[in-house]
């Protein structure tokens, strides 16, 4: 259907459309002509991505000078397939509807490992291996030596790439990752090149975060995209913790030993080269007098999105005296290499500013702050130089020197940590430096001051004004939307005591006993009993899963749990897992019923669908705090305090219950979709947690509903499944991304959950829809 | 004593029922016990009726075998041969436990059976209901030449439903303390077979080691004591011959974990595109994780997690595997039926031709057992063929269900001139004088009677005594039904058509059972007198 959203012309796939998806769109709308940033919420399963591909694709056509690029940015590979198939349903309705041929160049990106069509490279089980490999073959100075001797190894692929591919742009289409992949098979280019290329010109990008927030592969990657895209993060309710990890460094003795080695190899390579080809050296040195004047030009005008590795003040100034030479580099890196080690041969714990490390290592070792600085750019010019053709190699030293210039950079904004050994084993030693990053919004900034619009999106994105807080941003539109639903799909219940009153909650104080435990299992065992085909449960923590794990066993209660379904549990290792996983589906679908165990914060709980029969119930056992020990955390709740007054226990709570909202979040993923949400701790009952929950959640979540018994949730479960199995009808076509094979009938939705475009121009509809998004 | 010539597989001297001391026999299909100096049971059980056998605890004085039947009776069977007693008790239970899973299987699929022949055939079920609802045969004398006749074509398309497994079979056995510091387990087969579906490297032992060098008991005794079975198997001891299959279950999780899923949706491997590199990343400490700094009771409880992701897999591969080594114990066990048809070898059930005569109008099927009664009735045909014209004679080889029986002479005489049959047909097509309903009604009555005259007849030569009280039997079920149905049924037609006599044949048939009956009996009076 054809759309007006204030004055605007949207083109929409889909015959129907949830009144949310308009609510949605208009402010996505006011958002892009204020040519701000925004923070929406809204429910998973309500069509999100289409709302955004069709109203920002409708905006870039009409005005194509001032919107001139989509970025869009998702966490994993399956969701960024998704987000491509939305975009191409939505292409085919606009040549449908014009009758003209678009000429909008859409596709996605992913690492080598998704990419790569050579025969012997993209068998490689891992990425690194990939990468390593795809350099080892594609390398500039490789090429170059290929000129002297032919019978060097190369990618034809690349080869013909770079002899043809740049002449004639990608053809307009969508491309996903194996569209990329055939049409680089029928060119014979190389369909990665291929696409780091296009994404300069392409209409719409699709793409993980780390290639804008990771700032060592956004330096590569995404630095030319243009200044008038408008940039989403989609599922962005771990954002910060996506910004902090990538500018955190850990240190440990293995990687100061693997540095060691390969300063050593670097000294050697100097020395040889020093014997045949003493010019390359000069070379480089006269390069370095000149400074990073280029890249300085370049970001100056405009080009190049700025690098929190590589900050401003560096690219104004040469690189200094002292680390110029190639042998004197080295030697710098050696000193710094003695002093890390010397200050790991710790017994107890060092907690030091930025600032009070550089004063410790001018006074011990005497190397300045300046030097430090130009660290991370120096060594990459050195392995330029040296033509060291396997970079993978040298990811210690890289690391090491990214260290480097980040403590001497940021006197703000990060904290370094020396432990000596882990908490849980005091007696081994294993001394680990953490140069920990406390600031997200370090590594997002350049993101905000560089595009006009970035819209930060998820289904659990609660409380929202804490967002713009800790990423530092000013948003122009903030608003959270509900799930406008025919019935009610969704049963949130916090159970609160056992059948004997005992209180249940994963408090630290409590949560060993074995009343509570017991409580637990009890719990588990009742709704396996009442709740069809598949039940996810999550833990805290993985210690903690395991212990509780080992009691039942003891107890006798998984026993009694296996006589209802199976039971699968997360491991920490990620191929048993995915086993496990695809075995609990299989046991969901073949009408076994099954049962996941799992644990808040792990990868199943984060990128793990449970849609339908896979998830009926999603127990919630305990809220997910996160591990509060650690100084790492204490450090950052610190800082969040000081720098942004935000007290400790909002933040802790903020984050325990967005990780329980993604949690139980799994199990619905659409309006047709129904589950029972059963947060198995007495906390949640208290309006401090309650309130933090998305609100799409709250709403359903009664007084009656809380700090109930057992008994009583196993009450209200089976009314609720009673309930909702007698709605089930035929099958419609609704616009829900993941498409259903139960569905509420259309007639049951029409005109409170799902509207025709009639609907949609009554004046009272309007006024509804107007409620639906919920200003914070 | 007619049940010697069943097969007898164990005899055990001095065992006491009752407070009698007795002989206990355990024959091919049944159980039984007679007391001493006597030459006759009075225990009696086939093993199909035994639901399942209890023993004393071995520390008890008085070492004994319960067998408790489905009826919920109970049978105390006591070893008093001091000496061997355990020994005789033992030996009697081990073969009961091999035998009784047997019959278990089959009086279910008997049953089954029985259930799906009623459900295809209607007609059979309107016999059924004509004959066994109203009591007039009892069911396992309207079965006993049945079943045996289609199990053979049965066990052909032998398309058992296979049963799943129980995720909790391991917490079925429940282990129980008898008190003196031991633990007891309950196997059944069932969970034996379970435990082989899930666990094929424990059927691969089992099959290695029993009976050569452990008994089963033994086996399962040392399967139970194992770590391997307990929770924490990474102590497998060297000696323990579970310790391989430990390994074995390892091995085979790692390949699977190896393949890696299909599913590209659960696949968390590949979920991430660009994982941070070692070394980034707030909380990832470097997956130093090895396992000299783990304490041994997290490596006991990941072992659980590894055992339950194991278990479930395993569980559930052996519900979905549609395995190639189907059961094929069950093909060749297609039971003979009880004695009489072995004795009467004369009378054998398997009908190899039947003759269907057709008359155009009405079709009259008469079927002929006795293979040299065929050769008779086709001199006969022959010899008639040439005579009439009207008689449409047609040879089929094809069995019809619900045909009727009755002796060559029988036949003969209803079909030489002037016979009821001839009759029926001399006069005009017997459709177009009678209603449908009593046409429809006429047949079952004479599938009916065909049914129960097949019964009699089969009974003779007379040679044993369970034949002498079937015959009697019989004679009596067959003037039973000439009461209850035949009667009411010539009353209505005469009211309504008094001139056909539609039953004439029927009768006939029956008196010539009668005459027969009588002859016999006569001749037996004559020869005990």
């Amino acid at each position: 259907m054809k759309l007006n959203i204030e004055g605007l012309l949207v083109y929409f796939p889909y015959d129907y459309i949830y009144p949310e998806q308009y609510s949605y769109m208009l402010e996505l709308k006011r958002t892009l002509d204020a040519k701000g940033h925004g923070v929406l919420e809204m429910p998973s399963g309500t069509g999100k991505t289409i709302s955004l591909l069709s109203l920002i694709v409708a905006y870039q056509r009409e005005y194509p000078l001032e919107v001139t690029k989509l970025i869009y940015c998702s966490r994993t590979v399956p969701e960024i397939e998704k987000v491509v198939e939305e975009l191409r349903k939505l292409m085919e309705f606009y040549s449908k509807e014009t009758g003209e041929k678009n000429n909008i160049l859409a596709l996605a990106l992913s690492s080598r490992k998704n990419l790569c069509v050579h025969p012997e490279v993209s068998s490689l089980r891992f990425g690194k291996e990939v990468d390593g490999k795809c350099h080892s073959l594609t390398a500039s100075y490789i090429r170059a030596q290929r000129h002297s001797n032919p019978s060097l190894p190369s990618c034809r692929f690349y080869e013909e790439f770079d002899a043809m591919g740049k002449q004639v742009p990608l053809p307009a289409g969508v491309y996903n990752l194996d569209d990329l992949k055939d049409f680089g098979r029928r060119k014979g280019w190389c369909p990665y090149y291929l696409a780091r290329y296009s994404i300069l010109h392409a209409n719409i990008i699709v793409y993980s975060y780390h290639y804008l927030l990771d700032p060592k592969i956004a330096d590569l990657v995404s630095k030319e995209l243009s200044k008038k895209s408008v940039v989403v993060f989609d599922e962005a309710h771990n954002i910060d913790n996506v910004c902090i990890d990538s500018m955190s460094v850990n240190i440990t003795r293995r990687t100061l030993d693997r540095s060691q080695a390969n300063v050593e190899t670097l000294q050697n390579t100097i020395l040889k080269i020093k014997e045949t080809d003493a010019a390359k050296l000069k070379e480089e040195y006269r390069r370095l007098v000149e400074g990073l004047k280029e890249a300085n030009v370049a970001r100056e005008t405009d080009i190049y999105m700025s690098n929190p590795v590589l900050p401003d003040e560096i690219l104004q100034e040469a690189v200094p005296g002292s680390i110029r030479t190639a042998e004197h580099f080295v030697g710098f890196m050696k000193r710094f290499l003695e002093y890390l080690k010397a200050r790991l041969r710790i017994h107890h714990v060092v907690q030091e500013s930025a600032p009070q490390f550089l004063k410790d290592i001018f006074e011990k070792v005497c190397i300045d702050r300046k030097p430090l600085r130009f660290c991370a750019e120096r060594l990459r010019s050195l392995l330029r130089t040296l033509e060291i053709a396997d970079i993978a190699d040298f990811s210690a030293i890289t690391l090491i020197s990214n260290f480097a210039t980040l403590v001497s950079t940021y006197s703000k904004g990060f904290t370094i940590i020396i432990e000596p050994f882990e908490d849980r084993t005091p007696t081994i030693a294993n001394p680990v430096l953490h140069f920990s990053c406390m600031d997200p919004s370090i590594a997002i900034k350049p993101v905000f001051e560089r595009f006009q619009s970035v819209i930060i999106t998820s289904g659990t994105l609660s409380p929202l004004d804490i967002y713009p807080r800790i990423l530092d941003f000013r948003p122009v539109t903030v608003a959270s939307f509900t799930m406008t639903l025919a019935r009610t799909c969704l049963c949130p219940l916090v159970v609160g005591r056992g059948n004997d009153q005992v209180a249940m909650t994963s408090k630290f104080e409590t949560r060993e006993d074995f009343a509570v435990i017991r409580n637990y299992g009890n719990l588990l065992l009742e709704m396996s009993a009442i709740v069809p085909d598949g039940i996810v449960a999550f833990f805290t923590s993985y210690t903690y899963m395991e212990n509780i794990v080992a009691s039942w066993y003891e107890q006798g209660i998984l026993e009694n749990v296996q006589r209802n379904k199976l039971i699968f549990i997360e491991t920490p290792d990620a191929a048993e897992t995915s086993m496990a996983l695809e075995k609990y589906q299989e046991a969901c679908e073949n009408g076994r019923g099954a049962i996941l165990l799992s644990v808040a914060r792990g990868k199943v709980s984060e990128g793990i669908d449970f849609v339908h029969h896979f998830g009926r119930a999603v127990i919630m056992f305990g809220v997910p705090y996160v591990y509060t020990q650690s100084r790492i955390l204490k450090a950052r709740l610190e800082y969040l305090r000081d720098q942004f007054q935000i007290r400790e226990n909002d933040f802790l709570t903020f984050d325990a219950m967005r990780h329980a909202a993604q949690c139980v979040g799994r199990a619905i993923r659409g309006k047709t979709d129904y589950g029972l949400m059963i947060f198995a701790d007495k906390r949640y009952a208290r309006a401090d947690k309650r309130g933090k929950l998305p609100r799409w959640i709250q709403e359903h979540l009664t007084d009656g509903s809380l700090n109930l018994t057992i008994d009583e949730t196993v009450q209200l479960s089976k009314h609720f499944l009673r309930q909702m199995a007698h709605s089930i009808h035929d099958i419609s076509n609704c616009n829900v991304q993941c498409f259903c094979q139960l569905n509420l009938s259309q007639e049951d939705q029409l005109g409170l959950s799902l509207l025709t475009l009639e609907q949609l121009q009554s004046e009272d509809m309007l006024q509804k829809i107007a409620q639906i998004a919920h200003q914070a | 004593m007619a049940a010697l010539s069943e097969e007898v597989l164990l005899v055990v001297k001095r065992v006491r029922q009752r407070k009698q001391d007795g002989t206990l026999y355990l024959m091919a299909e049944r159980i039984a016990w007679g007391p001493e100096g006597k030459d006759r049971f009075t225990v009696s059980h086939l093993y199909a009726d035994i639901r399942c056998q209890k023993i004393s605890p071995d520390g008890k004085a008085k070492i004994q075998l319960q067998l408790v039947l489905h009826t919920g009776e109970s049978t105390n069977l006591h070893f008093s041969n001091e000496s061997t007693a355990l020994k005789d008790r033992d030996a009697a239970k081990d073969l009961l436990q091999q035998l009784l899973p047997k019959f278990k299987k089959r009086a279910n699929k008997e049953l089954e059976e029985k259930n799906r022949m009623l459900q295809e055939d209607p007609v059979l079920f309107q016999l059924y209901k004509d004959l066994v609802v109203c009591q007039v045969i009892s069911a396992e004398e309207f079965w006993a030449n049945r079943l045996s006749i289609n199990n053979v074509d049965h066990s052909l398309s032998n398309n058992k439903q296979e049963v799943g497994i129980s995720a909790a079979f391991l917490a079925d056995i429940r282990p129980q303390t008898d008190g003196c510091n031991g633990l007891r387990y309950n196997l059944t087969s069932d969970i034996i077979e379970s435990i082989f579906r899930t666990y094929p490297a424990v059927k691969q032992k089992y099959g290695e080691n029993v009976p050569h060098n452990m008994t089963e008991k033994e086996f399962w005794t040392r399967f139970f004591q194992s770590h391997y079975f307990h929770r924490d198997r990474i102590n497998t001891g060297l000696q323990d011959i579970f310790s391989e299959c430990a390994k074995q279950d390892e091995k085979g999780l790692k390949s699977m974990v190896f393949q890696g899923v299909k599913n590209p949706m659960v696949d968390l491997l590949s979920l991430e595109d660009k994982s941070l590199d070692e070394g980034y990343g707030s909380n990832s400490t470097a997956p130093s994780t090895s396992n000299t700094n783990k304490t041994v009771k997290e490596n006991s409880n990941s072992a659980i997690i590894k055992r339950f992701n194991h278990h479930s897999t395993m569980v559930l591969a052996a519900g979905s595997g549609k395995k190639a080594d189907a059961p094929n114990g069950q093909a060749c066990e297609t039971s003979s039926t009880d004695g009489n048809s072995r004795d009467s070898d004369f009378f054998q059930p398997p009908i190899k031709k039947a003759l269907t005569l057709y008359d155009g109008t009405e079709s009259q099927t008469v079927c002929f057992l006795s293979k040299r009664n065929v050769i008779e009735y086709e001199d006969l045909h022959r010899e008639n063929g040439k005579k009439t014209v009207a008689l449409n004679l047609k040879k089929s080889d094809s069995v019809l269900s619900g045909s009727a029986l009755c002796t060559a002479s029988c036949a003969i005489a209803a079909l030489s001139p002037g016979g009821v049959l001839m009759q029926a047909l001399a006069q005009q097509a017997i459709n177009q004088m009678v209603p449908n309903d009593v046409q429809g009604e006429l047949k079952h009555l004479y599938t009916a009677a065909g049914e129960l005259l097949r019964h009699f007849w089969s009974c003779f030569p007379v040679n044993t005594l369970f034949l002498e009280e079937k015959v009697v039997k019989m004679r009596s079920n067959l003037e039973r039904f000439q009461m209850t149905k035949l009667r009411p049924f010539q009353e209505k037609v005469q009211r309504q058509y008094l001139s056909t006599n539609l039953t004439g044949h029927l009768e006939d048939m029956f008196q010539m059972a009668y005459n027969k009956f009588h002859a016999w009996q006569t001749r037996r009076m004559m020869r005990k007198t």
